[in-house]
């Protein structure tokens, strides 16, 4: 478990808002081990959404390096690109489906970027979602579907070309306490049947404690704590993480 | 007969009479001939057009400033244009590519001069609707530009753009009826050359009768369609 399977050095970026440059990311330094599921967590604006969306590049950062199992992804042209962003499944916080497609049709489009034949792909979607537990859902649209069904479908879709990496981008944000419940448990089960490195931004704080492993907690462009889950409930050192706790604790006690 | 000599409701009830329906079938036939040799023209060059605003924007998939602009520029010239004015300034054009400045293929010229850049802008703004996570997550997946355009976007917009396309047909019509008093022919023509020149009011309200019932039937057809889809993807 010591293998540092995702490295993220000193990645700077900005946004020219109106001529002016705003720096959204000030120097990120994080490392994420194989196989745990790592959280990062800061109040709305802190660059979560914009560091992950740099780590498959939907964003481009300005500097720095980003490595994913040795390969510096940073560093890749537009077709090794597209090759290395099936490794990494991503899922969003309004799921992002395609709604002029069925279910089994979604997940089927990962697969078919690959060039993989007709039949093993359908087998694999069939496979993928009897694993989220939605196959008698498959020939739905996803406008039936309910929120939770919806992320699952995003999970299956993520995770079809077996991606080494997983992104959620405040993937249980817009689901009710006990589907993000559900969601929080499926990922839980693929990470730890399939060994599927995790990186999960929320700014749900229950939701790193249920599920994470490590943390990080982000407050204007920067992290200022990093940690087990455990070492950070029990001590935070930063002011942001603390007054992260002290919220958690306060709905907690009401 | 004219108004000028029978009651409103004479005039009204011989606008369905069998001598007035003479003369105006066969102009339907020039009138449909017309819209639709020119809306397949609008539907190809009008998505092909739009398709390339929408991709060389500055959030597109392949920015092209230069492209992007030129051709908004280009399209906004012709948009400006009164459809007169298109269909006058057309005529030396038909001249020289078709040989003559009248009759029917004359006047599809002048439609798809006016209603090419008119349908492309309502392509664009269609797909700039689309919900920018859906392309993100195609993006993600590691999907090339094309099948983004192609399977992720062009698909997903479908319903809005089957209605930017009945707007552009019921346009077309209109604008046949214009073309008429220009040498066009069809239903135009003859609600100008009887209905205006030679005060025949039974003609007039038999074109009126007629492009009615053809833009209500467009209208019901390409609405029908965009709700059929809707319907099957359960978005309403």
């Amino acid at each position: 478990m010591s293998e540092n399977f995702i490295e993220v050095k000193d990645l700077h970026k900005s946004f020219r808002v109106k001529k002016e440059s705003l720096e959204v990311l000030k120097g990120i330094d994080f490392t994420v081990q194989k196989g745990e599921i790592f959280g990062i967590v800061g109040f709305s604006g802190a660059g979560k959404s914009t560091l992950v969306r740099c780590i498959n590049r939907l964003e481009e950062p300005d500097s720095g390096k980003i490595l994913i199992d040795g390969r510096d992804v940073t560093a890749l042209n537009k077709n090794e690109l597209n090759t290395e962003r099936r490794k990494i499944g991503m899922i969003f916080q309004q799921f992002n489906l395609f709604d002029s497609m069925t279910v089994r049709q979604n997940v089927l489009y990962p697969l078919k970027l690959t060039g993989m034949s007709n039949r093993d792909a359908e087998k694999k979607a069939d496979e993928m979602l009897s694993l989220v537990g939605l196959s008698e859902k498959s020939n739905a649209y996803p406008g039936e579907l309910s929120g939770g069904q919806k992320q699952r479908v995003g999970i299956a879709r993520a995770l079809a070309n077996d991606p080494e990496v997983l992104l959620s981008d405040e993937a249980t944000s817009a689901l009710d306490p006990q589907t993000t419940l559900s969601v929080l448990d499926l990922i839980k089960e693929i990470n730890k049947k399939l060994g599927l490195t995790v990186i999960l931004i929320t700014h749900e704080l229950e939701v790193i404690r249920y599920a994470c492993d490590r943390m990080a907690v982000m407050e204007n462009g920067r992290l200022v704590e990093t940690g087990t889950v455990k070492e950070i409930f029990e001590t935070p050192k930063s002011e942001t993480a603390a007054n992260f706790i002290n919220v958690f604790n306060k709905f907690r006690s009401e | 007969m004219s108004l000028y000599k029978y009651s409103f409701w004479d005039v009204l009830l011989h606008s369905f009479s069998a001598e007035v329906w003479a003369q105006v079938v066969p102009a339907i036939g020039e009138t449909l001939y017309m819209v639709i040799v020119s809306s397949v023209f609008v539907l190809i060059f009008g998505i092909i057009l739009g398709l390339v605003l929408v991709v060389t924007a500055d959030d597109g998939l392949t920015p092209c400033s230069p492209i992007h602009n030129v051709l908004g520029v280009i399209i906004n010239c012709f948009r400006s244009l009164p459809q007169v004015i298109i269909i006058i300034v057309m005529l030396p054009v038909a001249r020289a590519l078709i040989g003559k400045s009248y009759g029917s293929n004359a006047c599809i010229l002048s439609l798809i001069a006016s209603c090419v850049p008119f349908f492309a802008r309502l392509v664009e703004s269609s797909l700039l609707e689309l919900d920018k996570g859906k392309i993100e997550a195609a993006k993600a997946m590691g999907s090339g530009n094309a099948r983004i355009l192609f399977r992720i976007m062009v698909p997903e917009s479908l319903p809005s753009l089957i209605r930017a396309f009945t707007n552009a047909v019921i346009i077309v019509i209109s604008m046949t009826a214009l073309a008429g008093s220009f040498g066009a022919g069809g239903i135009g023509y003859i609600a100008v050359t009887y209905g205006y020149t030679r005060y025949n009011h039974d003609l007039l309200f038999a074109t009126i009768v007629v492009l009615i019932v053809m833009v209500q039937l467009i209208q019901m057809l390409g609405n029908g369609i965009s709700y059929m889809i809707l319907r099957k993807r359960h978005l309403i």
